[in-house]
């Protein structure tokens, strides 16, 4: 009897530490031996073959005596865990890039030299101690010359804060939450739109459409928070009135109490911060409280065309805000036109690509410029290159401000329309008019 | 009025959910951490069956059964069978590996999509006022307490339902009066785990089904175990709607900060329980004088 009550409270204080840390119980496995989480290179290629490679391959037809070096690079990105569908986007988008770099490109040139690329990844497990842990062994074991980011705000904050420390610069390209730039680092650089504008172009072709009314609900992390915080300024900035605001935790699994109470409140539009799954609970949890907002804006999960393919009809008119579209008119001369970029994408990973997957590849795109023009592999020489870089790429504008955020680019937003994603905002970009209101579920 | 709709709804599915969990610990003194995944499993089967074949996750119930009943089956014979007696800790890591056996192994066959599937029951009744019931909900509701009437039978009226209470209660005894331990247990285990997996079943169509969705769900389970006491089923019903109605409750009538404060609800009730009622609200399977292995 004693024995069974020991037991109890040992496993719920066990169940209720790993609750309060918001983390998976895979979480735990961080103390598994390194090989078991361990991979290498780019995604889909292991570690010999990239080795192999880049013996093999000439670096240059300009240098003679072939490669200079190899520059390693390394991340932690989420192969498994909550985060391991974006973890996936994200290493297919960097291994877009590095694929591309030594096989067509030639290396990175440094210089009158080539260096080629060797980018070392292991899984996090969207953990946010495993991340900052496997960051630290990149930087004091593996010895990376340079840093790529991790998936997810969250994730950003703590292992961008480790490259801080060691004084090592991390490039990310899916870290948008403001407060990852609000800490006076001098080595974190970011190629997308920071999240508090996520859902400027959104709101506003809304309020022109006529909408009045908003309420928000969030996940409270970093970059949902992030989000909330910005519709509610852009919200006042188009004169939209916010009627309630609400979080709601980590791993959430039911969002119908949320959805009742917005119901009742009867606004015009409903705007939802949080990740993939949350996004598909939103659309569900709207349809069981039998309401139909008038326009619905959610972000991460309508971009990606998985969603429309898993919601079905559902799906049609939710709003999403986006980094980047296929269909939008940048372009550069190295991947060429958004299109052709993921034509390219495509062909190499058998799916189209996401914009965290554009965005990774941005990512590792933004740091070869940089090293290009800083003609040196030297971390100060490179962070003022950062600094000065400005160009434009098949993934937008590129023009890091003091923080590292990048204050180039506006933020897109699409609408699924009969199954696919359109842009209709902004402007410049769209290529569909938004449907405003939108018709109600059992209307379809 | 929505708000204790919605509690009994969730309630409802909680109950189904966690009631193998609930057994399998009772009548073997296994705790499953694995449990989470075996709901993810189902999912997945049903996602299969309607993607595939265009069956309605609620169809797809009568395929799942018996295909987790096997799987659960065959596992306990295989693995399960040999921590039975051994101590908590060793039942422990294996179905903690078990777990992540599984997760990984659906990752690398199905990827880490998040999927979702359609059923024929998807939209609301609204009665009156403004109170709406949702369809899905409201068909699950009544599986989870078809399941739930059906084990309540078999276990009280059937002889096999009885040898596994037996078995549960003393296996020496039940041992001695000729029952055979062994094939109880993997019987039981195959029985929890059906239910287990059509609990999967009947939330893929209601949230996201992934690989790594099992570990909160595990966690859950285990809530509402210590709610409502060990293989208890009316326990399971009661516990998993005091809790769906606590956070139902607390989700709807607080502002701003409400689903958030409904998991702290739940776990400050958990303590209130443990404290007061370490059986548990309904008392159990199993009784509280038999000495546990440690």
């Amino acid at each position: 009897m004693r024995k069974q009550r020991k037991l109890w409270v040992l496993m719920l204080v066990l169940a209720m530490v790993a609750a309060a840390c918001g983390s998976d119980d895979t979480a735990d496995t961080t103390s598994a031996p390194p090989a078991a989480t361990t991979t290498t290179a780019a995604a889909g290629t292991d570690d010999t073959t990239t080795t192999t490679e880049a013996e093999m391959i000439p670096c240059s037809t300009s240098t003679p005596d072939g490669c200079a070096g190899t520059i390693l690079l390394g991340a932690a990105v989420s192969e498994t865990g909550r985060f391991s569908r974006e973890g996936k986007d994200t290493r297919q988008g960097y291994g877009t890039w590095v694929d591309w770099l030594n096989e067509e490109y030639g290396g990175i040139k440094v210089g009158e030299d080539r260096y080629l690329v060797e980018l070392i990844q292991y899984d996090d497990e969207g953990d946010a101690d495993t991340a900052a842990n496997l960051v630290e062994r990149l930087i004091t074991e593996d010895e990376v010359d340079f840093l790529l980011g991790p998936y997810s705000s969250g994730l950003t904050m703590g292992t961008s804060a480790i490259a801080e420390r060691y004084d090592v610069l991390m490039v990310e390209g899916n870290g948008a939450s403001e407060t990852i730039f609000e800490r006076g680092f001098q080595n974190i650089f970011a190629v997308l739109t920071p999240a508090g504008n996520y859902t400027q172009s959104a709101i506003k072709a809304l309020a022109d459409a006529g909408a009045e009314t908003m309420v928000i609900a969030y996940e409270d992390t970093a970059f949902p928070t992030s989000v909330g915080a910005g519709a509610v300024k852009w919200a006042a900035e188009y004169g939209v009135e916010v009627l309630a605001e609400e979080t709601y935790p980590l791993n959430v699994a039911d969002v119908s109490a949320i959805m009742t109470k917005f119901r009742d409140l009867d606004p015009d539009i409903f705007v939802g911060g949080g990740h993939f799954n949350d996004a598909l609970l939103f659309v569900r949890g709207a349809k069981e409280a039998g309401w139909t907002p008038k326009g619905m804006v959610i972000t991460v999960g309508p971009s990606n065309p998985e969603f429309a393919a898993e919601v079905g009809v559902d799906a049609n008119y939710i709003i999403g805000p986006t980094q980047w579209e296929a269909s939008m008119s940048w372009s550069d001369e190295w991947f060429g036109t958004a299109a052709e970029f993921a034509a390219r994408y495509e062909a190499k990973w058998g799916e189209k690509p996401s914009y965290q997957a554009a965005e990774s590849t941005a990512t590792g795109l933004a740091l070869h410029l940089a090293i290009e023009l800083a003609g040196s592999l030297d971390t100060d020489a490179v962070r003022q290159a950062l600094r000065d870089l400005n160009v434009d790429t098949f993934y937008g504008p590129i023009d890091f401000d003091d923080t590292g955020k990048n204050a180039g680019k506006p933020m897109g937003a699409i609408q699924i329309l009969d199954g696919a994603t359109q842009v209709i905002a902004p402007a410049e970009a769209s290529v569909a008019d938004l449907v405003y209101p939108m018709p109600a579920w059992d209307e379809r | 009025m929505q708000a204790i709709i919605n509690g009994i709804m969730l309630g409802g599915f909680y109950a189904a959910m966690m009631l193998g969990f609930s057994v399998i610990w009772g009548v073997m003194g296994v705790i499953n951490l694995a449990h989470g995944e075996f709901v993810m499993v189902g999912a997945y089967l049903t996602w299969l069956m309607s993607d595939g074949a265009g069956i309605d996750p609620f169809v797809a119930i009568l395929l799942v059964f018996p295909i987790m009943f096997v799987f659960g089956y065959v596992l306990q014979r295989v693995l399960i069978n040999r921590i039975v007696d051994r101590p908590h800790l060793v039942a422990l890591l294996v179905t903690f590996g078990l777990s992540i056996i599984m997760a990984n192994a659906v990752k690398l066959r199905y990827t880490a999509t998040p999927r979702l599937t359609d059923t024929a029951l998807s939209g609301v009744w609204s009665p009156y006022g403004g109170v709406t019931i949702p369809r899905t909900k409201t068909g699950i509701l009544v599986v989870a307490l078809l399941i739930m009437a059906g084990l309540y039978l078999f276990l009280h009226r059937t002889k096999l339902g009885k040898s596994i209470r037996a078995a549960a209660q003393n296996k020496q005894a039940a041992r001695i009066v000729g029952i055979d331990v062994n094939k109880i247990y993997a019987i039981t285990f195959g029985i929890c785990i059906a239910i287990t997996g059509v609990a999967g079943a009947l939330i893929s169509s209601t949230q996201a089904v992934f690989p790594f969705m099992g570990p909160p769900l595990t966690l859950r389970a285990f809530t509402i175990t210590a709610l409502a006491g060990l293989g208890s089923i009316p326990g399971a019903l009661m516990g998993g709607i005091t809790l769906g109605l606590v956070e139902s409750f607390i989700g709807i009538y607080v502002e701003g900060i409400g689903t958030n404060l409904a998991i702290v609800a739940s776990f400050a009730l958990l303590w209130v329980i443990l404290v007061t009622r370490p059986q548990g609200l309904f008392g159990g399977l199993r009784p509280a004088e038999e000495p546990q292995p440690l």
